[in-house]
């Protein structure tokens, strides 16, 4: 683990920026995520070797988008590509955060930072170099569709960070996609803050290639009668963690989030989330899926907290489950914490294979097994990739995972 | 609009069961070394097989540590100031329970625990432990007709060693976790039940543990062993008195079901809860296990919480046997700071095995309630099914509900259902109860019960009733 011992020797130097001082600092008396802990303790300690064996680059090979672009009015943007972004329209504007706004936002943010549950953050931000800071600030409406890629290169770590701020009345559909090549580990940061009144619909699209690794962190702030809708997917990695950590900071304010993950070989990727509501009339919907073959293993945490102040709240949370073949192992933990009394709060999980009825009733009317089981599939993906803005439309998503099943 | 001070009036009432007897005991001295268990053993005139038990499991508890994963905060526990050995003196040798301390059947008449002859009627047989010993146990010749055998685990390991070295820490082994290797090293007491092939017990078997001194903890080890095609329905209850220390309760109950047998294991657990800022109470820290070890095999736990200042409890099932059988159901109710951290463990090793969780928790006052649960398909589970629900009901804003699941599985070819959900009483459902002339108390206290329902229907009709009582006497206050 060649980063760690970097980390534990690091002498700060002129290249490093303050953020990349604050957070080694942080890191340096324990660099390494306590595995016993609830967040860690399922998580595969030599996967996690894997993810941080490889050395850091800060300087990407050439990107070549997956699918072909075929509108011309979508933005797109790849972190680490040094240029500036200001598109100031008649109904909007994105342009980039000032270096001041940026440094100030992650420094607030950091200091809530605790070393066990934000490791992958001061991972990513000790790490992620100037270039590969992304800081948007979204104004308006009407704002074409936006898609945001991250990637690494064979071979390498890279971390890349964004940062949006959408703006008052803001209302934008946005998709970002994080790849991994052959051989190569990904850090993943994101700040999300939306401010009163605005509306995003974001999705989160991360596949890998053979033996490629990431650590996606998606942190999200919610001001007053905001919404915020999270579609995403997660699949191909031998190794992936997804961090979600949304917080209702003054409550009223609506999230809903639709994830899945799919495991193969003997991958193992895991969500955790962690909502939590600061203030009254709060309201979350959430499900998450996942399917498990071979001998692979996914994992589900997610913990709603819901403290007195959060009266009115409405959260519910459901975790479903597939497991296909007896090698492969799924583990599941939807929490309550709860201490306000006016709430509605539930949650649900289940874990099965593939409905044998339902099975049974497309056979008897012609359908063959095969066609049958990928029937199944495909309305099990379907609620899911169906939330996914933007791809829907020019990215079959479901072929790709179905004729990959 | 809800009164919210009414409600919270609602679930204030004293504690009942809190006189201490006064009875001259003998007590060792605090601490816990070699010699005081070696001292334990050879005031029980145990063989050496337990001696080598104790001292194993004490090595064992010397090098862990005491668990800190659970949703908890209480007082570090000083291991060395507890007495873990009194017991209340009398005559030598007790042959009928004429002979029996008057004050200690007194004090179990107090309790309504049935010891004396005329009260046979119950038809439950009792074995009353009364801090470390066991004090009577009642029915003992109609039982051992039908060749059960009902007493003390201390009789047992005099009479029936043979059966208590065969199975004595098969399903919850010492060095499990902290609290079951430390009893394992100083268990006092406790019961032994043993169904033979093929018998139905005629009667519930019931054992009533009560705390009577302050500085003593208790530790009593419960074994039942149900042999082929045989049943028995088993209840436990327990008291304390009001002390302002906290006392330690760290008990182990081991539970065996072999082919066709069917274990029903009750509890109504009302020690003492501590006063309303949280003084005194007791800390309850129980293991309790049972394995299902042969084929179509079933045990069922039922519980009612609503004592202990701390409760860490988590009654389980290892189904081994195909098409065996696991059931929990829990009510647990905590008021003013009381914590609870409860729940239960489906461990589905074997094919085709069933297992049903129904957890309802109400939290009031200032109390935090957590069930905690772990489901899990293990790779040769095949065609098993796990069904879960836990609900929880917030008395007031400050009261806490936690939900907990762990659900973990290997095997395709079973089924696994979790569901949670937390509410408050319904103000429309109180409302229309008020509006049919029904008292606000009487309307709260039949909404806890109707909420309670699916696990009061399981437990046994006298505990069913009591239950339903206790319950009721909680949330009775201000009426009285």
């Amino acid at each position: 683990m060649e980063i760690i011992e970097k980390i534990k020797t690091n002498k700060s130097n002129d290249n490093q920026t303050e953020i990349q001082k604050i957070c080694l600092h942080k890191l340096q008396s324990s660099p390494l995520p306590n595995p016993k802990s609830e967040l860690w303790r399922l998580s595969n300690k030599s996967k996690l070797s894997n993810f941080l064996d490889y050395s850091i680059n800060e300087k990407d090979s050439k990107f070549d988008i997956p699918y072909p672009k075929n509108s011309q009015s979508t933005i797109r943007l790849i972190i680490g590509e040094n240029c500036q972004i200001k598109l100031i329209e008649k109904n909007y504007s994105i342009q980039q955060l000032s270096e001041d706004e940026l440094q100030n936002y992650i420094k607030e943010q950091i200091s809530f930072f605790k070393q066990n549950e934000n490791w992958s953050e001061l991972l990513n931000l000790s790490l992620s170099c100037k270039n590969n800071i992304l800081g948007l600030k979204i104004n308006g409406s009407k704002i074409p569709p936006i898609e945001i890629f991250s990637h690494a290169s064979s071979n390498s770590l890279s971390a890349k960070t964004l940062v949006i701020f959408l703006e008052k009345n803001c209302d934008v559909e946005l998709l970002q996609v994080n790849l991994g090549k052959e051989n190569s580990s990904l850090s993943q940061t994101t700040f999300f803050c939306l401010k009163e009144n605005s509306y995003v619909n974001h999705g989160v699209v991360s596949y890998g290639e053979n033996r490629s690794n990431l650590l996606n962190s998606l942190n999200v702030i919610q001001q007053k009668n905001s919404t915020y809708n999270l579609g995403s997917l997660h699949f191909k990695f031998n190794y992936a963690r997804f961090e979600i950590n949304i917080k209702q900071s003054a409550g009223n304010a609506k999230t809903n989030i639709k994830g899945m993950q799919i495991t193969k070989k003997d991958e193992q990727i895991s969500t955790y989330t962690k909502i939590e509501f600061n203030g009254p009339d709060g309201f979350l919907d959430q499900i998450n899926k996942s399917l498990a073959d071979d001998r692979s293993h996914a994992i589900f945490e997610g913990s709603i907290i819901v403290p007195k102040i959060a009266q009115r709240t409405d959260a519910s949370q459901l975790s479903r489950n597939l497991l296909l073949s007896n090698l492969a192992q799924i583990d599941t933990k939807p929490q309550l914490e709860i201490i306000a009394d006016d709430v509605k709060c539930k949650h649900g999980a289940t874990i099965s294979q593939l409905n044998e009825e339902e099975l049974f009733y497309m056979r008897t009317r012609g359908v063959t097994l095969a066609e049958a089981s990928k029937l199944q599939l495909s309305s099990y993906f379907q609620e899911i990739i169906s939330f996914i803005p933007i791809s829907k439309d020019r990215w079959d998503l479901l072929d790709k995972l179905l004729n990959e099943n | 609009m809800v009164n919210e001070n009414l409600v919270k009036d609602v679930v204030k009432e004293p504690y009942k069961y809190g006189f201490v007897t006064d009875i001259e005991t003998e007590k060792i001295e605090k601490g816990l070394n070699e010699d005081i268990i070696k001292l334990i053993s050879q005031k029980k005139e145990e063989p050496e097989f337990l001696l080598d038990f104790r001292l194993k499991a004490f090595k064992k508890w010397q090098k862990m540590k005491e668990p800190n994963w659970a949703a908890l905060g209480y007082k570090k526990i000083d291991y060395q100031d507890i007495i873990y050995y009194s017991a209340p003196k009398q005559k030598e040798k007790i042959s009928s329970l004429d002979e029996v301390d008057p004050k200690l059947l007194e004090t179990f008449d107090k309790l309504g625990i049935p010891l004396t002859e005329q009260k046979k009627l119950t038809n439950v047989a009792v074995d009353a432990v009364f801090d470390s010993v066991s004090i009577a146990t009642t029915f003992r010749e109609e039982l051992a007709e039908h060749g059960v055998i009902f007493c003390s685990i201390s009789e047992a390991v005099k009479n029936h060693a043979d059966l208590i070295e065969k199975y004595l820490g098969t399903v919850v082994p010492a060095s499990d976790n902290y609290f079951a290797a430390l009893n394992s090293a100083v268990f006092s007491d406790g019961s032994f039940v043993y169904i033979p092939k093929g018998v139905t017990c005629p009667m519930d078997l019931s054992s009533y543990f009560r705390i009577n001194s302050g500085d003593s903890g208790q530790f009593e080890r419960t074994l039942i062993i149900a042999e082929e095609s045989s049943s028995v329905s088993y209840l436990e209850g327990c008291t304390a008195p009001m002390f302002d220390t906290n006392t330690l309760h760290a008990a182990v109950v081991e539970l065996v079901a072999l082919d066709d047998a069917s274990i029903k294991y009750s509890t109504v657990q009302n020690w003492y809860a501590g006063d309303e800022e949280g003084v005194g109470g007791i800390f309850n820290f129980v293991t309790k296990r049972g394995k299902c070890l042969g084929k179509r095999s079933k045990i069922s736990w039922s519980q009612v919480e609503t004592g202990s200042a701390i409760t860490w409890k988590y009654p389980s099932c290892l189904l081994l046997g195909e098409e065996s059988v696991g059931e929990f159901y829990s009510v647990a109710l905590t008021n003013n700071l009381q914590q609870a951290d409860t729940g239960t463990k489906m461990i589905h090793i074997g094919p085709k095995t069933k297992s049903t969780i129904v957890s309802k928790g109400i939290s009031a006052g200032n109390s935090k309630n957590s069930y905690r649960g772990l489901v899990k398909m293990g790779t040769k589970a095949t065609g098993s099914r796990n069904y879960s629900q836990c609900d929880s009901m917030l008395i007031g804003d400050q009261a806490s509900a936690n939900t907990f699941p762990y659900i973990k599985s290997q095997q395709p070819n079973s089924e696994i259902e979790h569901e949670a959900s937390t509410c408050r009483i319904s103000e429309d459902q109180l409302f229309y109860l008020q509006s049919r002339g029904i008292e606000f108390e009487e309307a709260v206290s039949m909404m806890v019960s109707g909420f309670c329902r699916d696990v009061f229907n399981q437990l046994p009709m006298e505990f069913a009733a009591e239950a339903d009582k206790l319950l009721a006497l909680k949330l009775e206050g201000s009426v009285g």
